[in-house]
Order: structure tokens, then C-alpha cells, then sequence
């Protein structure tokens, strides 16, 4: 008789007598015990029943839960097609879909279909409040669903956490779930992550993503840590037929004659010192190699850096970039538009002069949903979020989205304009961007552009 | 504790040598200086202005300390304060409700309001904000609507290290401890004076898994956790980190860890006798059993006829592996005409919980064949039967200070030596 129990993130297996237990089992001579981790014991399970050994299982605390969604939604083909292969793979394995193709449709199916404890994991603050709000709404009358992670600490069978925070929590919790869902999955195969399912006994696993490929091949662990891809569809699959088609509109805005006297005078100072320090500014490095030299210089340093300051907040603060704001926002009042910025001040800054709803990752979890679930009834018209709407963030009723300003990041860019991409009949989605001239933020912008010209129909103007 | 981004160290020869102020480097004063003084001052101030403040800081001490590294340093020393000042919100009011009440109002204006009157529009921003201010009361409610952001909180309470000194220790050791954040296991030997028992309190607290092994000198503790049985991992480095200020409690030892630093194998040796390091942790509460064992001690000395029993030099440690932790008693007695070793364990005050470990480890070392008696205050909110029973042994009963002859005639009592 084999006695399976649960510790730390690891599998323990009390035996009486001389016998031994199953691989992966390892005698650990520090405690006296056989061990094994966590994550196999989906493995050692079925070897146990195959063989015909008998045991007893104090591991799992996982329990059933009838999770019924009462958000009724009938699932498009793809994402019956991805359900279904995700079963063929004994409920494990990685869905890769486009942004915007609803992924987290699929989520909510999988989990109804596993139908017990389940926890899902996320790369960000922002998903983690985006989950937790579509949980809510789907499962949230027969089950209260919990948050770890970001200030929250609250575990219940349904659970929404980081991968931050499932690096440092799993082992406390890892007998609770019998179903892992991780958002982004791209995130796990990294030298810290994959040590998360090692913790966790869950023996279902669904990983989800847009591009599972990583740049250092972690992806080719994968299969092992959450299953191999079992179903895949491109954009170009998905376009036309169930990505709704977009237009770019690109606004230039020009600093006000006053600005840009005084942004010359400063970029002047600026880069004369730069010039004179022999200095180049292309990585944030150089950023801070500039504050280094200018703050120990005794010539002119002080200046540079003042000069830096001021340009910079000329720039972001560019008087004609908020008038042309309000007069968006004034255009498509009775639309559902919403905001990105750069910086989480500026949507602070924003909210304060419009009164218009601001998003940021220091938004408590229920505010955010309730804002975005008044946005979608329409009681709120505008919502201003930084960066924190990056990653596949559902805002299915937004059909006008200003760009402010961004970082120069590809894959950002074309996340946020999923955001959009959310198929509504009948629906155009308009996309600004607003860029501020002569100040560098047109390269930024072009970088930005240049991977999804052609990938998506519809998106070069 | 530092945050990860914090964390400097040199890489020499496969040594790691961390960051460290030199706590007589004037410069390093100055700066430890100012940023007390800031946080000091800064008292009743929002949280947002600190930041400001110290950014400011750190282009303008930072480079003069440090030319590369001076704001990093600086960073880092604030983080240090940051655990030393208390924040509070700004106001009673309930800034949620009222931002709230000014989205819902504007969202249901036929058009964006205008930031500026004009004669020809119907609602403005001007007309939100003043039915907002009356309906509530508040002034401005623009100013207070964000007012549960964290940079709005106010500086409530700050317990500045004195001498301003002290962090810079504290530093010292905090880079140490960013060090061992990326340890994959760490190893120990203990000098036969060092507290054991102390140590093995933190390795206990901090879900810790050891090995021991005694060595000419004292013990060997190796430590790491669960998942290190399957290859090496920096899970546990943050604990092992966390335990560095719990042996700086005791002395002597050496230390020495594997790290995994950016992607190469290293490692950090460490002293005891290193000089400027001190430990900001308190210790584990004494529950009374200092003065017993002190006083047991010397009674012991004074005691005659003792039948050939004597105190051996430093604790024995009674390894229990399954539990994770390990019995230090108070006292190991040696026969030399019989060749008996038995223990004494004396139990202090505890709580009940600290108690059920306790015996709990009592009870495993009697079936791993160690003798240990158990001296226990009449007092103790457990019965002697159920302490008996756990340690198979005799339990001596005691009042405010345990006597000599009792515990010899447990030593000398023959059911005793029958049973074990």
C-alpha cells in the first residue's frame, strides 16, 4: 500500500515495508522520505492504477465544482475545434489563437468541461483583474472567485494569480487545483517560471497564447511543462470572416510656436552636451550614462540636465496632443472610445481634466470591473488606461481606440490594436495615433507599424 | 530587504564579493545622512513628493558617491527606510464614491464637457465639479479624487536608525542578502559555542530542509528545500537570504553558498567575524529558560556527589529529519564509568502550540533511541503523564528553579536505565 500525500510542491509516497514506489520517486535522505515533484503526479497516478498497485491519496484536495457560465455565448467553430482537440489531448496541452480570436472563451469552456478547482495564471497585474472580472461574470454566481497576487491574497477554488506570484505561492497551494490554465503561456517555459507546474499536482493543463515562440527556444518545453500545441490558427486564418477589419488614422501634432521655440532651445542644450561628451542615446544604457556624465560634469552638466527634463515634458505635455484629445473625445462622444498612454500619471492627469474613467495596474480589481463593465453598457463613454491594457485585454465594445504615445514595441502595438479587432457586426473600429512632430516620436511610431502592415488586411492606410 | 534590481556584487575568481559602504567612508555618511534627514522631514507629506525628492537625491549625491552606481546605491538605502516609515491616507473622505460621482454625472452630459466656459455650451466641467462639491461637501473634488493613489498617501510614522550609521549596516548586510536571493543551497558549520538551537528556530520558521553532520569543531548544516532533491534551484534562495540575519544572532560560523549569478555557477563565503555586520532580528522570545538553565548550571557545579555524571561542552543536537527540525537539549550529561549519555531537555513557559512541537520532537527522538529527560514548571498547561508518555522517560517537576539533586536522582533511577 502506497500512501500519496502533499508537500512544499512535492509528492510524498509513505510505504510500508521494503517496498518502493513507482518512478519518479526519489529517496530523499535529508528527510527520510520518498519524493517525487508535485507535477508528476498526474503520471505517477496512472502508473499506479496501470500497474494495479494500491494506494491511498491524501495529495489532492482538489474538489468538483459545477461551474456552469451563465454569460450564454455560443462558441464560434475555431473555438469548438480548439476545445476539442484540447479533450483529445486529455485536457492538456496549449491553444493558440490570435489576439483577439477569444481566447478566454476557450478558458471558460475548458473549465466548464474540467468542472473542478482551477487556477489560472497570468503575466500581469492588469490580466489578473481582467480575469477575475470574467470569471466574475461567468462563474461568479455558484463560485467566489480569488485573487493572489498584486496586494491580494484570497484563495478559493476558483483562483486568478501571477506567474510572479505562483513562483512564490504555488508550494502552499498546489494540491488545491486540479486544472492550471496559464494565460500568455509564453511567459512559463523561462529558467524561473517552469519550476511553477513542477509545484503543482493539477494533472489538467491549458496553456494559452498568440505566439508561442520564444526568441531563447524555451518553447520547446512546452509539451513537458504544460502539454504540446493542440490546436493553432493564425490571423490570416481568422481575417475577414471573424476579425472585424480596422482603420488607422495617423494625426500628426505640432508643437505650438511657443513650444517649439522652447523645445529647440532646450534639444539644443541638450544635444550639444551630448555632442561635446561624445555621447550617443540609443538604449535606456545611454539614458543613464547621459545622467552619470552630466551630473558629475562641472561644465554645463546641470544645464544638460534640466535641458532633458524640460524637452521631455514638452514633448508629453504638448499642449495641441490633449486639444486634440478633447476634441476626439468631443467627435465620438456617443461611441465607446478608449485611451492609451504612455505613462500612468498622464491617464491620472487625463482623468482629471475630461472626468472620464481612468485604468491603471494600481486600479483595485473591482473598480476596474466595474468600470469596464459600464463602459460596455454604455453608461461610461471614454476610458483612459496606460500600458496596463497591454495584453489581450477584452473590452469587446470599444470601436475607437487613441494611441497617445507608445513605446516602440511590436508586439505591444499589435496587441493593443487586437483590442479592437473584437468582432462586432456590422462594426469599423477606428484607430488614431496621435504623434507629436519633429521630436522623434514619428520613428517610434513607424517602428511600431512596420510587422503589421500586410499581416492584418486593413491596417497600412 | 532589497529589491532584486538593488543587488551589486563582483565576481572574483568564482567568489562572490557583494556590494559594501565602508561605514567610516565620509561620503557614504553624508548620503546615509541626507536620506534619514529627508525621510524625517518629510513627515505629514505625500508620498509622491518623497519620490520626487529622492530622485533628485540621486542625481545629485548619487554620482558623487558612486560614479556608476551611485543612484543604485542610493535606491537601495531608501528601500531600507521605506521598511522603517509608516503612510496614512490623506483624507476621510471616500475618494472612490467620489470620482465615481463625477464619471456617472459627466457620462451623462450630451457631450464631452468643455475645460473652459463658454456661453454657447450646456454643461461644463465647471458645472460637474460644482454640484459634485455640493452634494458632498468637499471643495475640490478634483484634487481629492485619486486621493487613495499611494503617492497621495501621507508619511504617518518614521523610526529613523540612529545612529544614521546603522543603515549602512543594515545595508551591508542587505547586499549579502540580495546575494544569496539567487542560492541554490547554502552550508553552515557552527562552532560548538554557537546557539544551535537559535539556528535551527529560523531554519524551522523559514520551511527550511537540513542535513547534519558534526565535525571537529562543531556541526555542519547544509540547507536548502523540497524541490532541491530534483536539481539544483534558486526557489529557496530568498529564505536562505532570510536567514542570514538569524545567524548573525550567533557566533562563530562559516558560511558558504552556491549561487547562480547571471547565468554562471559562483559561490559566497561568509564569516562570522566579519567585521560591521549586525542583525536587525530580535530572536526568538525567551520564554523563561535562560534562568532556569543558568541557574541549573550552577547549582550543578556546587552539587556533590555525582555519581560519575558530567555536563559535556556544547549542546547535543538530536537530528529529526521527517519533522524538519531537530532537538537541541539544554544539557547532554556523560557517564564515563558507564559509557550512558542522556539528555536534558528544560522546558520554558511556551505556548500550548510551541509546546505540541515540542513534544513532538521529544517523542521522535525516544524512538530514534536517545534518552532525554524532560524538566517541565509545575505550571506548564500540559500534563507530565502526556510529556511521560512522549518521551518515555521522567518528567521532573519543577517550581520557579530546577535543582540539582532532582535531576541526579533521575539520572540514577534504574526504570529509567531499564527502559531505554
Amino acid at each position: 500500500m502506497i500512501k500519496l500525500s502533499y508537500e512544499s510542491g512535492t509528492l510524498l509516497a509513505d510505504v510500508s515495508g521494503d517496498a518502493k514506489p513507482p518512478e519518479p520517486f526519489v529517496w530523499d535522505g535529508r528527510t527520510e522520505q520518498w519524493r517525487a515533484p508535485a507535477g508528476t503526479y498526474r503520471e505517477t497516478v496512472l502508473r499506479l492504477r496501470e500497474e494495479e498497485i494500491p494506494y491511498t491519496d491524501r495529495a489532492a484536495r482538489f474538489e468538483k465544482l459545477s461551474l456552469e457560465s451563465r454569460v450564454a455565448m455560443e462558441p464560434r467553430p475555431y473555438q469548438r475545434e480548439a476545445l476539442n482537440a484540447w479533450r483529445r489531448g486529455e485536457l492538456r496541452g496549449v491553444v493558440v489563437l490570435p489576439t483577439g480570436a477569444g481566447k478566454t472563451a476557450v478558458a471558460v469552456r475548458a473549465m466548464e468541461r474540467a468542472g473542478r478547482s482551477t487556477l489560472v495564471v497570468v503575466p500581469t497585474l492588469a490580466l489578473l483583474k481582467q480575469w477575475y472580472s470574467i470569471l466574475s461574470g461567468s462563474f461568479g454566481h455558484s463560485v467566489r472567485v480569488g485573487l493572489l497576487g498584486g496586494g491580494y491574497h484570497e484563495v478559493t477554488p476558483l483562483t486568478v494569480t501571477t506567474y510572479d506570484s505562483a513562483y512564490i505561492h504555488a508550494e502552499r497551494y498546489g494540491d488545491r487545483f486540479a486544472l492550471v490554465v496559464y494565460d500568455e503561456v509564453h511567459h512559463l517555459p523561462s529558467p524561473k517560471y517552469a519550476v511553477i507546474p513542477k509545484m503543482l499536482l493539477a494533472p489538467y493543463s491549458l496553456g494559452l497564447t498568440a505566439t508561442p515562440e520564444r526568441p531563447d527556444g524555451g518553447h520547446e518545453m512546452l509539451p513537458e511543462l504544460t502539454g504540446p500545441v493542440v490546436y493553432r490558427r493564425s490571423p490570416e486564418d481568422l481575417a475577414g470572416t471573424y476579425l472585424a477589419p480596422f482603420e488607422t488614422v495617423r494625426i500628426p501634432v505640432e508643437l505650438t510656436a511657443v513650444e517649439r521655440v522652447e523645445y529647440a532651445e532646450a534639444d539644443a542644450v541638450y544635444r550639444d552636451f551630448l555632442e561635446k561628451h561624445r555621447l550617443s542615446m540609443r538604449s535606456p544604457e545611454d539614458w543613464q550614462r547621459f545622467i552619470m556624465v552630466a551630473s558629475t560634469s562641472h561644465s554645463g552638466g546641470r544645464e544638460a540636465l534640466l535641458a532633458a527634463r524640460r524637452r521631455r515634458e514638452i514633448r508629453a505635455n504638448a499642449e495641441r496632443k490633449s486639444a486634440t484629445l478633447e476634441s476626439l473625445l468631443k467627435q465620438h462622444w456617443h461611441d465607446r472610445t478608449i485611451v492609451f498612454t504612455k505613462s500612468v500619471e498622464e491617464v491620472y492627469a487625463l482623468s482629471k481634466r475630461f472626468l472620464v474613467p481612468g485604468i491603471t495596474y494600481e486600479t483595485p480589481a473591482r473598480e476596474r470591473k466595474e468600470i469596464l463593465d459600464r463602459f460596455r453598457e454604455g453608461r461610461y463613454r471614454a476610458v483612459i488606461a496606460s500600458d496596463v491594457l497591454n495584453e489581450g485585454v477584452d473590452v469587446p465594445e470599444a470601436n475607437v481606440a487613441v494611441i497617445l504615445a507608445g513605446s516602440a514595441s511590436h508586439r505591444e502595438y499589435v496587441q493593443r490594436l487586437g483590442r479592437v479587432l473584437r468582432p462586432r457586426e456590422g462594426k469599423r473600429a477606428i484607430l488614431y495615433e496621435l504623434v507629436t512632430g519633429g521630436t522623434g516620436e514619428e520613428a517610434a511610431s513607424r517602428r511600431r507599424r512596420e510587422p503589421v502592415t500586410g499581416a492584418y488586411p486593413g491596417a497600412s492606410p | 530587504m532589497l529589491r532584486g534590481e538593488h543587488v551589486m556584487a563582483r565576481l572574483l575568481r568564482g567568489r562572490l564579493v557583494p556590494h559594501r559602504l565602508s561605514p567610516d567612508d565620509e561620503r557614504a555618511r553624508e548620503v546615509a545622512g541626507a536620506l534619514v534627514d529627508l525621510y524625517a522631514s518629510h513627515l505629514g507629506r505625500p508620498r509622491a513628493e518623497l519620490e520626487e525628492e529622492l530622485s533628485l537625491l540621486e542625481e545629485e549625491l548619487g554620482p558623487r558617491l558612486d560614479a556608476r552606481r551611485g543612484f543604485k546605491i542610493l535606491r537601495g538605502l531608501a528601500k531600507l527606510l521605506e521598511e522603517r516609515a509608516k503612510w496614512a491616507p490623506p483624507t476621510e473622505a471616500d475618494p472612490y464614491t467620489l470620482r465615481t460621482r463625477l464619471f456617472e454625472l459627466t457620462a451623462t452630459l450630451p457631450e464631452l464637457p468643455s475645460a473652459t466656459t463658454t456661453l454657447l455650451e450646456g454643461g461644463t466641467r465647471e458645472d460637474v465639479l460644482a454640484r459634485v462639491s455640493t452634494e458632498t461637501g468637499i471643495e475640490d473634488p478634483v484634487s481629492l479624487m485619486y486621493a487613495d493613489r499611494q503617492g497621495a498617501q501621507l508619511l504617518s510614522g518614521f523610526e529613523p536608525p540612529t545612529p544614521a550609521a546603522l543603515l549602512i549596516s543594515r545595508y551591508n548586510v542587505a547586499q549579502i542578502q540580495g546575494v544569496l536571493y539567487s542560492a541554490r543551497d547554502l552550508s553552515v558549520d557552527l562552532g560548538r559555542e554557537a546557539d544551535i538551537r537559535l539556528v535551527f528556530h529560523y531554519v524551522k520558521l523559514l520551511g527550511l530542509i537540513y542535513t547534519l553532520e558534526p565535525t571537529p569543531k562543531g556541526h555542519r548544516l547544509h540547507l536548502d528545500g523540497p524541490l532541491s532533491l530534483f536539481g539544483g534551484t534558486r526557489k529557496y534562495g530568498l529564505r536562505l537570504a532570510k536567514l542570514l540575519p538569524g545567524l548573525l544572532l550567533t557566533a562563530p560560523w562559516t558560511l558558504h553558498a552556491n549561487v547562480s549569478w547571471k547565468g554562471r555557477e559562483a559561490s559566497l563565503e561568509l564569516t562570522s567575524e566579519t567585521p560591521g555586520l549586525t542583525s536587525h532580528y530580535k530572536g526568538p522570545a525567551d520564554a523563561g529558560e535562560g534562568d532556569v538553565r543558568e541557574a541549573f548550571a550552577k547549582a550543578w557545579e556546587r552539587a556533590k556527589d555525582k555519581g560519575g555524571w558530567e555536563i559535556e561542552e556544547g549542546a547535543g543536537v538530536i537530528p529529526v529529519p521527517p519533522l524538519k527540525a531537530a532537538l537541541v537539549p539544554d544539557f547532554a550529561f556523560w557517564n564515563a564509568a558507564t559509557g550512558e549519555r542522556v539528555h536534558l531537555e528544560i522546558l520554558g513557559f511556551w505556548s500550548e502550540r510551541y509546546l505540541v512541537e515540542r513534544v513532538g520532537l521529544l517523542r521522535a527522538a525516544a524512538k530514534r533511541g536517545y534518552r532525554v529527560l524532560v524538566a517541565a514548571p509545575e505550571s506548564l498547561s500540559i500534563s507530565t503523564g502526556t510529556l511521560a508518555q512522549a518521551t518515555r522517560g521522567y518528567v521532573i517537576s519543577f517550581k520557579s528553579r530546577l535543582d540539582a539533586k532532582s535531576v541526579l536522582v533521575a539520572l540514577g533511577r534504574e526504570d529509567w536505565r531499564g527502559s531505554g
